[in-house]
This record gives structure tokens, C-alpha cells and sequence, in this order.
């Protein structure tokens, strides 16, 4: 993983267009990285938790009755058994052990589905910090069981009732915060986007995903496989099943970007965004034609942003991986057919990339696929309950 | 109109420290922002900061984040900012700088936004989330379309880092007073004033200071050892609050005036 050079870039894309005041900052996580990442100690203290706390390695699991009903051979990576039943868990551990080595006693922490809020709660009690959490007003409403669960974990949970009150208005909340005090609060970013370092660091956290997708997969069938999948919103866990495979050239990468309602009203940056700067990062954002950016939707609460992370932009445009867009509809789909083929529940962010497996099976019949299943389904429960109701 | 620069070699012939008064463009409305202009000036306002309103102003606190989203929903773009001030230039004598952040210059096209801040007679520019570090690029197109870059220097800023700014600023300096966002709020002058001596032993650019100013005793205090101070929120808040009535523009005029020490 030679990308991203010294300036934070992966391409054309990534950066630190940020304001001054974070600075300093943003250059002492630079340098404390630095020195983490080649300290053994500081790997194995990681993959001690790796391990014994969030429940690593996760199963590669050979979904059967899928890969029968769609005629392509699909393996799943079972990112929802892990410990708070996501990806995310990875990210915050890895974080939550910078910020202790960097003596912050306080971190903070943008959420949408909860998913990322939950794990930073989880990991804040488990090094003993104090811990805010920034969700959107409308987020806090449609995943109440999760922001309960942050609440228990002793998490201050700051409803932001700002612009769409949703993962975006969350991030600009948390860099406020982050501003005012950073000279003693760790922002703990939850997915591939934000200045330079985070889009680097992130990645780096959650690239075990496809290491260990690349070995298990290699033991299981010896050879690698034809496609990686994964959804994409801000881009963690696709990064980090995608970014261990960069320099096997034969394995095609598919992210797989919220279509929301349409064209017009949806979350899939890369799909139809434009070339912007938002939140630290040079990269796909959805906006107008003035450089606002657009209100977004899906019914993931997690793809809910108007941003990807850079490096996604960067596989883009250099034709690394290729990019779709798959409606909320869709992404129902894809958590029925899931839950009643396989008896797994996937999270309706996972649900986005389970559902592309069904065109996908279209053009590649036969191929071997390895998807990841990100997180579980438990939050959505009651989303997808409404919907169900509705289409009585 | 005369430029950043030039005003401040004037105050400083006349032993005068600069007023900076910033409002939004387009708020409460674009119909608004003339006239609002045209007051300033009027009021003794030397230099004024026309914000651009963005969607996601991560550096600003609640009035100014406020009025920015007002000023969205009532059209306001970068567009419509340029027609506004190309109309209004043979009137307004203060320099002005526009405030914005970067994806709305960067959409705008940097090169095309510089030129048509020339041709509307605007001189400086201040970008909020773009450090000197991702500028190389804006500055040289600044330079050739002889516009003013004013960046930021903080209170936790290193000095080295400091002097890079100093040396990619065109204008002034624009310290910001405090680690936080912008909005009303009481400033501990002591630290400010060691922080901007240093730094004035390293430019021959005016130093303003932003961010929390909103009284003329703070003004007064913090141009004992500036150059300047600039004023927002406050400014922003009173429009807000008093722009339906009748007598607006007076009402206005008198409240800018109190904030400036005679």
C-alpha cells in the first residue's frame, strides 16, 4: 500500500483542506502514526484486541443456497460477528489505542447508523475515556436501539439538528467540537474520508478485513477470487477489504454506492457527484453547480453522506475498481433474499452490496465473488418493519 | 476602490487601527446586501469581509451558520455575488475581501474566480479551509489576477509555521483569537498580546484580529497591540434581529458605530 504520498494523496485526491486551528494537530496524529505503525509493540497491543476482544479472525463463510439461486460461488466475510456486530469495531480499537498512546483523555465521534457511535462508546470504556458522540437528529430518530445502546456504554449522545440532521451535519458538528478543544480531545473518524492522516489510518485499521479475506480465500479455494464487493459510503469497510488485493490486478473490486430514491435524491457520491472538497478531503461530493452540497438519502442511515473517502476517488478514476449504485428498493431486496436464503441478517448498508450480487450474477455467471457483509442486521429491524408495512 | 493594502498604508499614515466588519452576501437576502454594503462604508467600517455562504461552515458557530443557511435558501451563489457586485463597485470606496470556503471557489473554477473578483473590484480573499499547505496553486493564480491572499494564523500555530503564512499573506494577517469557532465570547488579551508581538517581529504585514470580538472595549484593547480587529457575529446577530424594521439601515449604522472606540 504505497499510496498516499507524503502530502496526504492518493492521486489527485485527499489532502487537508482544513482550518488552520487543526493544524498542529492533524501533524502530531501524522507523526504519532508514523512512529505506531512500525512499532511492534503498538501492532501487537492491535492485534491483541483484534483477537481477544472484538473476536477476530471473522469466518469466510461459502453462502451455499445464495450461490446456488444466483449460479456464481459466493463467500461471505463475516464482518457483523464482530464484537457491537460491525466492521467498525476494527477502526475505533486501532484509534482508541493512538489516542491513549497520545495521552488524550476525551475523544468524539460522528455516527449515522450508530454503528461507528457504538464502537467508539465501546472502545471509550474499554481505555477508560470520556466519550462524545455527534448524530444527526433524523438518525437519532430512525436508530434509537443504537444510540440506547451508546447511551448504556456511558456515551454522550449530541443530536445535531443541523442542515439535513444527518452523518454529514454530524461531521460538521464534530469538527466544531474539534476545533475548540483540540488541545485535548482525540476526533476519532469512523470511516475512509477526513483529512490526511484519517483516510490513510482508517484503512490501514480496517485493511485486516481483506488480509484476511486474501488468506482465507487462498486456503479455501487456492486461488484468489474474480470479484471483491462491498458497500461504499464514506468507504471503510470496502477500503479495507479491497486496498490488501491492490496489486492483484485480476481481481476486480465493485463498490457499491447508495442510489437512494433516484438520481436525484440518493447517497452514491462517485455515481453522481462531481470533483469537490468537503470535510478535509479533496474528492466525489454531491453538489450543486454553485459548490453546495446536495441533501442526501438513503435508507441506509451508515451511506448516508455526501462524500467518499479519496482514495475511493482515486480507484475510480484510475480505473482500479468500478462503481454502481443501487436503490433503497433494491437494497430491501437484497436483505430478504439474504436473511431467507442463508438465515443471516445483513445491516441495509451490506444489504446494498448482497443485492448488486444479483446483477452481477447476470454478467459473470459462475464467478467467485467474496463479499462483505459489514454489519448485522438488528439496527434496521424496525426500518425495515415500516417498509414492509407500507407496501401492505 | 482601493486596495487592502493601500488602506492600511493610509490608517497607519493617520495613526489609525482598522475596523473590519464582516457580514454574509445575501443575507437576510441578496435584495439586502447593497444597501447593507453601503452602510458599513458609511458607518466607518474600513474594510469589509463578505462571507459566502456554504452548506457545510464547519469553522462557524450558530449565528453565522444561520445566516449563511438563510442566505442559501434565498439564492443566494457565487453567481448572483458577482452580478450584485459588478452593479454596486462604482459605490462602495472600502476595500473588500470575500470569506468563503473552499468548494465554492473550487467549483467556480479558481482561475474564473479570481478574474471575476478583479473585475468587480473585490481586492483580498480569506478561505477558511484552505491552509497554505494545498494553496501553491491559488496563490499564483491570486498573484496573477493581483488579488490579496489573507490567511490565518492561531493561537496554537507554531512560530515556524507562522512565518510560511506571513509569507503566502498578501493584505493582512488574520489571527484568529481563540481555538473555536466564530461567535461572541470574552478574549483573555494577555496571551494574544505576547502571541501577536511575536509575530509582528516577523512581518511588516498588519495583524487583524477575529473570532469573538463584539464589544468597542475589546476592540479598543486588542488594537493596543494590532493592527485591527474584525467584527462578525455580532454584526450578523444585530441584522438578524433588527432587518424588518422600518428604520433598519440607521439602526444599523448607529450600532456599528458603537462598536468602534473613537
Amino acid at each position: 500500500m504505497p499510496l498516499p504520498n507524503k502530502k496526504g494523496y492518493f492521486g489527485a485526491f485527499g489532502g487537508k483542506f482544513m482550518p488552520e486551528t487543526l493544524f498542529p494537530c492533524l501533524h502530531e496524529l501524522d507523526s504519532f502514526y508514523d512512529k505506531a505503525r512500525k512499532d511492534n509493540a503498538f501492532k501487537k497491543e492491535f492485534q491483541f484486541y483484534l483477537k481477544n476482544y472484538a473476536g477476530r479472525p471473522t469466518i469466510l463463510y461459502f453462502a451455499k443456497n445464495l450461490s446456488k439461486h444466483l449460479g456464481m460461488k459466493i463467500y461471505l466475510k463475516r464482518e457483523d460477528l464482530l464484537h457491537t456486530g460491525a466492521h467498525k469495531i476494527n477502526n475505533s480499537l486501532g484509534q482508541a489505542l493512538l489516542a491513549h498512546s497520545m495521552g488524550k483523555k476525551r475523544i468524539i465521534a460522528e455516527t449515522g447508523a450508530g454503528q461507528h457511535g457504538v464502537s467508539a462508546a465501546t472502545v471509550a470504556r474499554l481505555f477508560n475515556l470520556k466519550c462524545d458522540v455527534y448524530m444527526g437528529e433524523e438518525d437519532i430518530a430512525r436508530q434509537r436501539m443504537n444510540v440506547f445502546r451508546m447511551k448504556i456504554l456511558g456515551a454522550n449522545v449530541i443530536a445535531v439538528k443541523s442542515g439535513s440532521k444527518t452523518l454529514k451535519d454530524a461531521c460538521n458538528e464534530a469538527m466544531r467540537d474539534w476545533v475548540t478543544n483540540v488541545r485535548n480531545t482525540y476526533y476519532l473518524i469512523g470511516s475512509t474520508f477526513g483529512p490526511h492522516p484519517y483516510p490513510m489510518i482508517v484503512r490501514d485499521f480496517q485493511s485486516v478485513i481483506g488480509k484476511e479475506a486474501r488468506a482465507q480465500i487462498l486456503r479455501e479455494k487456492n486461488r484468489l477470487p474474480h470479484f471483491l464487493l462491498a458497500c461504499v459510503g464514506g468507504g471503510s469497510n470496502s477500503m479495507g477489504l479491497f486496498a490488501p488485493f491492490f496489486k492483484d490486478r485480476k481481481v476486480k473490486f465493485i463498490g457499491v454506492e447508495a442510489g437512494g430514491m433516484n438520481k436525484n435524491l440518493n447517497s452514491a457520491s462517485i455515481s453522481y457527484g462531481a470533483v469537490g472538497v468537503l470535510h478535509g478531503a479533496k474528492t466525489y461530493v454531491l453538489q450543486d453547480r454553485f459548490g453546495q452540497v446536495k441533501a442526501t438519502h438513503s435508507i441506509a442511515a451508515g451511506l448516508d453522506y455526501p462524500g467518499v473517502g479519496p482514495e475511493h476517488s482515486f480507484y475510480k478514476n484510475s480505473k482500479r475498481s468500478e462503481y454502481v449504485a443501487v436503490k433503497d428498493k433494491e437494497a430491501l431486496e437484497g436483505f430478504k433474499m439474504l436473511s431467507e436464503l442463508e438465515g443471516i441478517i445483513p445491516a441495509l448498508e451490506s444489504a446494498h452490496a448482497i443485492y448488486y450480487l444479483k446483477k452481477l450474477a447476470k454478467r459473470a455467471r459462475n464467478a467467485l465473488v467474496v463479499v462483505c457483509l459489514s454489519g448485522r442486521g438488528d439496527k434496521d429491524l424496525e426500518i425495515v418493519q415500516q417498509c414492509t408495512d407500507d407496501h401492505r | 476602490m482601493i486596495t487592502i493594502k493601500e488602506k492600511f498604508q493610509q490608517l497607519k499614515k493617520e495613526d489609525k487601527k482598522a475596523f473590519v466588519a464582516y457580514v454574509p452576501y445575501g443575507f437576510p437576502s441578496v435584495r439586502h446586501t447593497k444597501d447593507i454594503l453601503l452602510t458599513l462604508q458609511g458607518s466607518g467600517v474600513d474594510i469589509v469581509e463578505l462571507g459566502i455562504p456554504f452548506s457545510d461552515p464547519v469553522s462557524d458557530g450558530p449565528v453565522i451558520q444561520e445566516a449563511t443557511s438563510i442566505a442559501l435558501k434565498n439564492g443566494a451563489n457565487t453567481k448572483n455575488l458577482f452580478v450584485t457586485l459588478n452593479k454596486i463597485k462604482k459605490d462602495i470606496k472600502v476595500p473588500l475581501a470575500l470569506m468563503t470556503y473552499y468548494n465554492p471557489v473550487f467549483r467556480f473554477g479558481i482561475d474564473n474566480f479570481f478574474k471575476s473578483m478583479n473585475k468587480a473590484g473585490v481586492s483580498g480573499i480569506l478561505t477558511v479551509d484552505l491552509p497554505i499547505d494545498e494553496a501553491s496553486e491559488y496563490i499564483k493564480k491570486a498573484k496573477k489576477h493581483k488579488i490579496e491572499t489573507i490567511f490565518f494564523v492561531t493561537p496554537v500555530t507554531p512560530l515556524d509555521r507562522a512565518k510560511k503564512i506571513i509569507k503566502a499573506s498578501g493584505g493582512f494577517v488574520y489571527y484568529i483569537s481563540v481555538t473555536g469557532t466564530t461567535g461572541v465570547r470574552e478574549i483573555s488579551y494577555e496571551a494574544l498580546a505576547s502571541h501577536i508581538g511575536q509575530l509582528k517581529k516577523n512581518t511588516t504585514l498588519p495583524v487583524c484580529v477575529g473570532f469573538g470580538v463584539h464589544t468597542k472595549e475589546q476592540f479598543a484593547s486588542i488594537c493596543k497591540f494590532s493592527d485591527g480587529a474584525i467584527v462578525g457575529s455580532a454584526i450578523v446577530k444585530f441584522i438578524k434581529e433588527n432587518h424588518k424594521k422600518r428604520n433598519f439601515l440607521d439602526e444599523l449604522k448607529k450600532y456599528v458605530k458603537s462598536l468602534k472606540p473613537n
